[in-house]
């Protein structure tokens, strides 16, 4: 375990590196500025035409942020007060929050090996007041389109679909986003396909549901001086669609960059028996958001990283069963074993399209020390 | 004929403040900083003192500052809160979607709310009164807070259109509990798209906020409630800090506007009625409202003569379908009502030239036959 190996730092945000080649982009930005098309602007609309088309998804609503998405597409299948909506207990906590502020109680499934929800559990946490399901697309990850989409319908509940970190994932020839009533994604700057800043994007096939939505984030204003009905302001800013229009460009290669990245250094590591890696089936696509695996001695291999210049993080210590959010729901440890034993095994590595040979290299160096492999 | 007066001019904007809103933008892009970072905190901290309170809190939109603060004070299901029938539809909204129920109070000749009828409005279940400062110009918070005093309501200023205006020597943003803040592109101190700020000197309050716009994230790792994801854009944040040293400017030159309408509609009395700072008032003049007798008729007029104008707001917040339901009828609020036919928002932003304001009089002028 001691080593000689010398520090590298490797990021886990790769901004400072997106933004070495910006000009084309300031120059939009400066187009922009210059004609205050600020408010749901012309790339604004831009933006969602091409988003709809990469997720094979008829309409698309540029939203303030993922959580916002998620919210405003419960909101607009009229969840709220008195409802409870089934998501999964190892997500962020913008899942749950989106839930409990749009008014419902959220009610929380364990998920499974592959870090999604456990269709098994689903349907005994349906109850006569359950009005949606919210599976979560995790860190790239589709869950089991099958298997969720045939209890949903057999409980005639619709899925909003959780893919704020999933964009570009797909099970068979069906993309994350395209099989929901509604499905949120986020596009704040650390995700696969970002913006400068806060912003999200809900895609439906659904006219009705599009439309709600399209009042639903300015102000219910079916015209300048007429409010259809008492709604938010939550909009996909401009300035960051013009972001988007060009790094849409750019998303396969940063999709196809960051599963060659995990393949790698998934490769390099494998044969490490204190590490345990997800089952990776052949018909579906993960796209990495989060490279994660699960590790034993988990804070001591986090430690060792960190003082080796290598940003691993957690995703995430605590699952929101557990969280002190969650304190009136009732649950308590042990509620959701896998989930829990998760939490305390699981380590996230950098994966992004900016890692160099070097880097890659240097994280698989470590690991490799610190179990002496 | 023949000289263009728009409603706003973002170009002329972009071409003064180029050099200082690209080098802003530049000096974040490099540091890749984007979620509440540095600027966020500059320009909390430069708000705050502007508005002379303790702390601020940036949020991304006038709306959502009204949402959190309302949630934040625990407004929700039974209550009610009193606002103005002649605001934007956010002031209502807001309400409405904290689960209380949107009430109304009339406006006097001002287009502010009247501390009588807010004192009329009240009832068992009145738990706020949200006074908005229209056009940027601060309500008679002396005598509103009078009235919610006896009666234990919170104050909450509605001040998105009221960045720098003064009452009695005070600042709007000091006169209540809380005050909302829009930066929309449109208001006097304008982000690059939507943002927005509460402040106030109630320090647990601005704790809340905290973490009520951000998830209810007390650490990275734990989760104190359930939140809202409702942050002031860091890059955004850039922009107002490049812009907030120039406000001053910006403001003496609307309130120059300002004077010069009024000198020059002088005489027009009988036909309509120029708005004019309250004693002891310094307003912000984010919109220039006059009155005027068949508004209609004059809009269009003006339009042909190449001159932008608007009116915030054709129909009032009761008479809105959103309000379906909180059954109000047509009569309930005279004074909005009667003023809603009436209004009329000239040009009045900072890149006016004299040449257009003089053709604007001159054409309203033309129109009244005088």
């Amino acid at each position: 375990m001691k080593t000689a190996r010398k520090p590298l730092k490797v990021r886990y945000s790769y901004l400072a590196r997106q933004f070495a080649s910006i000009d084309p982009i300031l120059a939009d930005i400066k187009k922009l500025v210059a004609s205050g098309d600020f408010t749901l602007g012309a790339p604004v609309r831009r933006f969602e035409e091409s988003f709809a088309k990469l997720i094979g998804a008829k309409h698309a609503v540029g939203v303030g942020s993922g959580t916002d998405a998620l919210f405003l597409s419960l909101k607009a299948l009229g969840v709220g007060p008195g409802d409870e909506v089934i998501t999964a207990a190892n997500t962020f906590v913008a899942t749950a929050g989106a839930i409990e502020t749009a008014g419902a109680r959220v009610v929380f499934v364990d998920c499974d090996d592959k870090f999604v929800i456990d269709p098994s559990k689903i349907e005994d946490a349906v109850t006569k007041k359950t009005k949606a399901l919210l599976p979560v697309h995790w860190g790239g990850q589709p869950w089991d389109m099958d298997a969720v989409l045939s209890i949903a319908k057999k409980k005639g509940l619709p899925v909003v679909e959780d893919a704020c970190q999933s964009i570009g994932a797909a099970v068979g020839a069906r993309k994350a986003g395209s099989v929901g009533a509604a499905a949120g994604f986020s596009l704040h700057p650390l995700k696969n396909l970002n913006v400068w800043g806060d912003g999200g994007i809900i895609t439906t096939n659904d006219a009705k549901t599009a439309e709600s939505l399209r009042l639903l984030r300015n102000h219910g204003m079916s015209s300048r001086d007429e409010y259809a009905f008492y709604a938010y302001n939550s909009r996909l800013d401009s300035l960051q669609a013009v972001v988007g229009n060009h790094l849409i460009k750019d998303f396969e290669w940063i999709t196809q960059t960051r599963i060659d990245n995990a393949k790698r250094i998934e490769g390099a590591l494998k044969g490490i028996k204190q590490l345990w890696f997800p089952p990776r089936a052949k018909n579906e696509r993960h796209v990495y958001h989060l490279y994660q695996f699960l590790a034993e001695d988990r804070d001591g291999l986090l430690k060792h990283l960190q003082a080796l210049g290598v940003d691993a993080k957690v995703h995430y210590p605590v699952p929101l069963h557990l969280q002190p959010a969650s304190r009136r729901l009732g649950y308590k440890a042990g509620d959701f074993p896998v989930a829990e034993a998760q939490a305390r095994r699981t380590i996230t590595l950098p994966v992004h399209q900016h890692l160099t040979d070097e880097e890659i290299e240097h994280m698989i160096g470590c690991v490799k020390d610190f179990y002496g492999a | 004929m023949g000289r263009r007066v728009p409603y706003v001019d973002f170009s002329a904007q972009y071409a003064r403040e180029r050099r200082g809103l690209l080098k802003a933008l530049d000096r974040t892009l490099a540091r890749g900083e984007h979620i509440l970072g540095g600027e966020v905190a500059a320009f909390e901290k430069a708000f705050a003192r502007l508005c002379g309170v303790k702390h601020a809190i940036g949020v991304a939109n006038g709306t959502d500052a009204l949402i959190l603060v309302l949630r934040a004070l625990g407004v929700g299901p039974g209550d009610e809160v009193i606002t103005a029938p002649n605001s934007f539809v956010a002031s209502a909204a807001a309400v409405a979607l904290c689960g209380a129920s949107p009430r109304f109070a009339d406006v006097g000749t001002d287009q502010l709310l009247d501390a009588q009828a807010l004192k009329r409005a009240i009832t068992a279940k009145t738990k706020a009164v949200i006074p908005v400062h229209l056009t940027g110009k601060v309500c008679d918070m002396d005598a509103i807070d009078r009235v919610a005093k006896t009666k234990g309501l919170i104050v909450i200023e509605d001040a998105a259109q009221a960045v720098g205006a003064r009452y009695k020597g005070r600042k709007a943003g000091s006169l209540g509990r809380a005050a909302c803040f829009s930066f929309h592109p449109l208001k006097n101190l304008n982000a690059a798209g939507d943002a927005g700020a509460v402040v106030t000197d109630d320090a647990a309050l601005a704790e809340k906020l905290r973490l009520l716009r951000n998830h209810g994230l007390k650490s990275r790792n734990e989760v104190a409630f359930w939140g809202y994801n409702s942050r002031l854009d860091n890059l955004q944040a850039a922009v107002l800090n490049a812009r907030l040293p120039g406000l001053p400017k910006v403001m003496a030159a609307r309130r120059r506007n300002a004077g010069l309408y009024r000198a020059g509609l002088a005489g027009l009395e009988d036909v309509l009625e120029v708005p004019r700072d309250a004693k002891g008032a310094v307003d912000a003049y984010h919109l220039f409202v006059i009155q005027c007798d068949r508004r209609d008729e004059l809009q269009r007029s003006l339009k042909k003569e190449g001159i932008s104008t608007a009116v915030h707001y054709p129909t009032p917040l009761h008479l809105q379908p959103a309000a379906r339901l909180l059954g109000f009828k047509k009569g309930d609020f005279p004074e909005a009502e009667r003023q809603s036919a009436r209004i009329l928002s000239l040009p009045i932003h900072q890149h006016l030239t004299r040449a257009q304001l003089e053709h604007v009089i001159a054409a309203i002028r033309r129109f009244y036959r005088r």
